[in-house]
């Protein structure tokens, strides 16, 4: 595989594991606009951990996305108490918050960035990405994705039917945030490189925006999302300096036309119908 | 105590126990009375019926039965425990269930997701919320609601969306979801409304099944012959208070039932 | 000077304040967070630019850049506002986001990433009071905010076209049944908002003489923040925040460092949400009924 096609798969598979990070609490009805410093937090974890402490990846890797799903899960408890546009906004200033900290933070290099000793393969990142690939089409099919539907439909009904909505949200949104540290880590260990103002808040609505795209109602529009947005400025080959605007126009354009997003369930009615038929 | 049908007439059956209990409750939003004082109990393996003219209170009573609100002041005692102060997430553990007057039902999910959500209370583990039983067409969460729907004449709609499905349909649904949760007591509000001729007397035949089974149903309903084929108890309604219980042949002869009424041509 | 500084804050605090104002009347009226509106505050200031630097007066510069900022709102209400309510609720949010960072990407292309350099339109005068220094573009960036809240809040109260914004912003339904023609309405809101944080871009860009496609981002979310914490919805809450944060922001420069600003600016800003997330003066979020 040549050393550019490689290169693309890295960022689409870092893409990946970013839409998964924003999807689990949009699943919910959450907007987390603050998915950047859950995945600063994961990046600077896992880099100090193997530069200061010698840590294998294998090791560091694992404790920088839970450290991560921990500020999630703390933070998330009492973020999740506000909703709609109180939540987008709390996310927005948590994901600046720990952004700046990072940014002043001189024991991980401050604003000059951090360099990483370990280094993660290319292969190593896309068997990343393919995990978490795995574990949300796993959870796709559990009780647990279906709650969180739920939680966002009717949140009183859910509650009636003996739900925690309350624990759903923020089990949705410290997964997210540990998912996104899990990428922020391995994005760390690939590039051996992290800067904090890397992780900042267009980061995160770049994030929002792709898997809004590939449309949230199923687990495969995130998937799609990140495809789109990776792979379609490369097939058209714009300028470095046009690509961002003409995807912020193109999603505009879209979301006035189809705002469920590329993929939704009703895509898939279709082929329920027919399989149903098929075996009673 | 036993409830113990006896076959030899002249001696009266003895009293089944109360399964829902409603004492002294009161509430008030933003210093409007909704609810006055009060108290009636419903039977185990009996309906009751609740009813009253428009704005009589009748959805906040199961409000504040299921823990939508709490009361002001007053108790509710559900198969002996006091959930008066309990969150509403907990009150369907203790085994009462409910259907919406508006049906509340998830309007993206299909009809069989919609009844998964109910079966909630009895698949709570953390097991349960991880197995992957869409994996699995026979999963017996799936076999379950597929029966509970099959048993309603409904089985062909499993796998449709509910925004695109009738208002009939709907209503039945979210009736059969309150079944699904394994309660013993449920509170049906105005399960007939919007019904046909036909879907309501499977309705009947259903709602009498239930009770013969040992269910407590406590049901809002307008429509006094469907009241009068099942329910044995009706309490009555008026501006938050109750003004009459009894059964509906004795409730109907009320004076002030009939001067609440006045307006509404009820037979 | 502690005094210095302060009025220094004050004077920033009168272009968030325009930028908070601009987001509420959004919110306040139409329930929606206009994430464009920083990118319009960056219109105001960069296009004046653009314009002064292919030759127009400044008096059109200005006016052109407005114009400019209030066509761009239209397209935003076109297509991010009106169309979004599809599946998701956050959709029109996203698609304002959108917006921001295609007015931010158009900018770059055209001028590049780096600061420009804004001509002085303004003679290089200041006034000394007591010891203390203010220059003639931060009273009269003071004077336009102060005069346009206030014009904006009187018109609010005391016309009938206020009355018919106010009702709207109460409850929609009844301001339909009452005979308020919101589709003209809306569109109306939206040229006022992206006015009044257009009008900020400027005054950013005469008082600090630089701008750069960036420029939109600072301002525009601590005038978000400023919005918080005044009370979503509330003018005089809007005021009173885009002083408060002004000064908190000059002040931690001072006294801390310039690091540190975004910390303080907002943390502050999640720790009202979270603890009181109707601000100073807005009402408590609405919560839900069966």
């Amino acid at each position: 595989m040549s050393g550019y096609l490689t290169g693309v798969l890295v960022v689409l598979a870092f893409n990946v594991i970013a839409a998964y990070a924003v999807y689990l609490p949009m699943a919910a009805g959450q907007l987390n606009l603050g998915i950047a410093g859950f995945m600063a937090i994961g990046a600077y974890g896992a880099a100090f951990l193997t530069n200061e402490y010698g840590w294998s990846m294998l090791a560091a890797v694992p404790v920088a996305s839970a450290a991560a799903g921990l500020v999630g899960l703390v933070i998330g408890f009492p973020v999740l108490r506000t909703h709609g546009i109180y939540l987008a906004l709390a996310t927005f200033a948590l994901g600046q918050v720990i952004a700046a900290i990072f940014l002043n933070l001189e024991v991980v290099g401050g604003a000059a960035g951090y360099t990483l000793s370990a280094y993660a393969g290319p292969y190593v990142v896309f068997a990343a990405a393919i995990g978490v690939v795995l574990v949300m089409l796993y959870l796709s099919r559990t009780r647990f994705a279906l709650y969180l539907t739920a939680v966002k439909s009717d949140p009183t009904v859910a509650d009636l039917m003996g739900i925690s909505v309350r624990g759903v949200q923020v089990a949705a949104f410290a997964l997210g945030a540990m998912v996104a540290g899990f990428g922020g880590a391995f994005y760390a260990l690939h590039y051996n490189f992290v800067e904090a103002q890397h992780f900042n808040v267009l980061l995160s609505v770049f994030t929002v925006l792709y898997v809004l795209f590939g449309g949230a109602q199923t687990v495969w529009g995130p998937l799609a999302g990140a495809m789109f947005f990776t792979l379609a400025p490369e097939a058209l080959r714009f300028g470095e300096q046009w690509r961002y605007a003409i995807f912020a126009l193109f999603i505009i354009l879209f979301m006035a036309i189809r705002p469920q997003g590329l993929i939704t369930t009703s895509l898939f009615q279709g082929f329920r119908r027919r399989s149903n038929e098929a075996s009673p | 105590m036993s409830s113990q049908a006896t076959s030899t007439g002249g001696a009266a059956p003895e009293a089944a126990p109360v399964a829902l209990a409603v004492t002294g409750i009161s509430k008030s939003f933003a210093g409007v009375h909704a609810i006055r004082n009060l108290s009636f109990g419903a039977r185990k393996g009996e309906a009751t019926a609740l009813i009253g003219p428009n704005g009589a209170g009748k959805t906040t009573v199961f409000n504040l039965v299921s823990g939508v609100y709490g009361v002001d002041a007053g108790a509710v005692t559900v198969n002996g425990v006091d959930v008066t102060h309990m969150p509403s997430r907990r009150r369907i553990g203790c085994g009462i269930a409910r259907s919406f007057q508006n049906v509340r039902l998830m309007d993206h999910l299909s009809v069989l997701e919609n009844l998964l959500v109910g079966q909630h209370i009895r698949a709570a583990s953390l097991t349960d919320l991880l197995t992957p039983y869409r994996l699995f067409p026979n999963h017996r969460w799936r076999q379950e609601a597929r029966q509970a729907l099959a048993d309603n004449g409904l089985e062909r709609y499993a796998n449709e969306t509910v925004s695109g499905l009738p208002y009939g349909v709907r209503k039945r649904v979210d009736l059969v979801r309150a079944t699904l949760a394994g309660a013993s007591i449920l509170l049906l509000d105005e399960p007939a409304a919007g019904l046909n001729p036909s879907e309501t007397n499977d309705l009947r035949d259903h709602l009498n099944l239930l009770v013969a089974q040992g269910l407590t149903l406590v049901i809002v309903e307008h429509d006094m012959h469907f009241i009068d084929s099942i329910c044995s108890n009706v309490v009555v309604l008026n501006f938050g208070e109750k003004i009459a219980e009894g059964p509906l042949s004795v409730v109907r002869q009320d004076p002030e039932v009939r001067r609440a009424y006045i307006g509404d041509e009820e037979n | 000077m502690l005094t210095q500084q302060i009025i220094n804050g004050l004077m920033l605090g009168a272009i968030y304040m325009l930028v908070a104002v601009a987001f509420t009347l959004a919110i306040g009226v139409l329930n929606f967070l206009n994430f464009s509106l920083p990118g319009l505050f960056m219109v105001g200031g960069m296009a004046t630019y653009g314009f002064i630097r292919i030759g127009w007066p400044w008096f059109f510069a200005i006016g052109g850049a407005l114009f400019l900022a209030a066509l761009i709102s239209l397209l935003v209400e076109r297509l991010a506002y009106r169309r979004g309510e599809g599946a998701e609720a956050d959709v029109p949010l996203v698609s304002s986001l959108g917006f921001l960072v295609l007015l931010e990407n158009l900018m770059l292309v055209q001028y590049g990433s780096d600061q420009q350099a804004f001509p002085a339109l303004l003679p290089d005068m200041n006034l000394r009071v007591g010891g203390l220094v203010i220059g003639i573009a931060q009273i009269i960036s003071l004077a336009i905010s102060i005069i346009l809240v206030a014009w904006l809040s009187w018109f609010l109260k005391r016309t009938n076209a206020g009355r018919r914004i106010r009702t709207v912003a109460e409850n929609r339904e009844t301001a339909q049944l009452l005979g308020v023609n919101i589709r003209r309405l809306v569109p109306q809101l939206f040229v006022a908002s992206a006015l009044l944080a257009a009008v900020g871009g400027v005054l950013f860009a005469v008082n600090y003489q630089q701008v750069s496609p960036w420029m939109g981002e600072g301002p525009g979310f601590k005038g978000v923040a400023a919005m918080i914490i005044g009370g979503m919805g509330s003018i005089w809450g809007s005021v009173i925040g885009g002083l408060l944060i002004g000064l908190a922001e000059v002040l931690s420069i001072t006294f801390i460092g310039a690091d540190v600003v975004n910390i303080t600016v907002y943390g502050l800003l999640l720790l009202i949400l979270i603890v009181r997330p109707q601000g100073l003066l807005g009402k408590p979020p609405a919560r839900e009924k069966l």
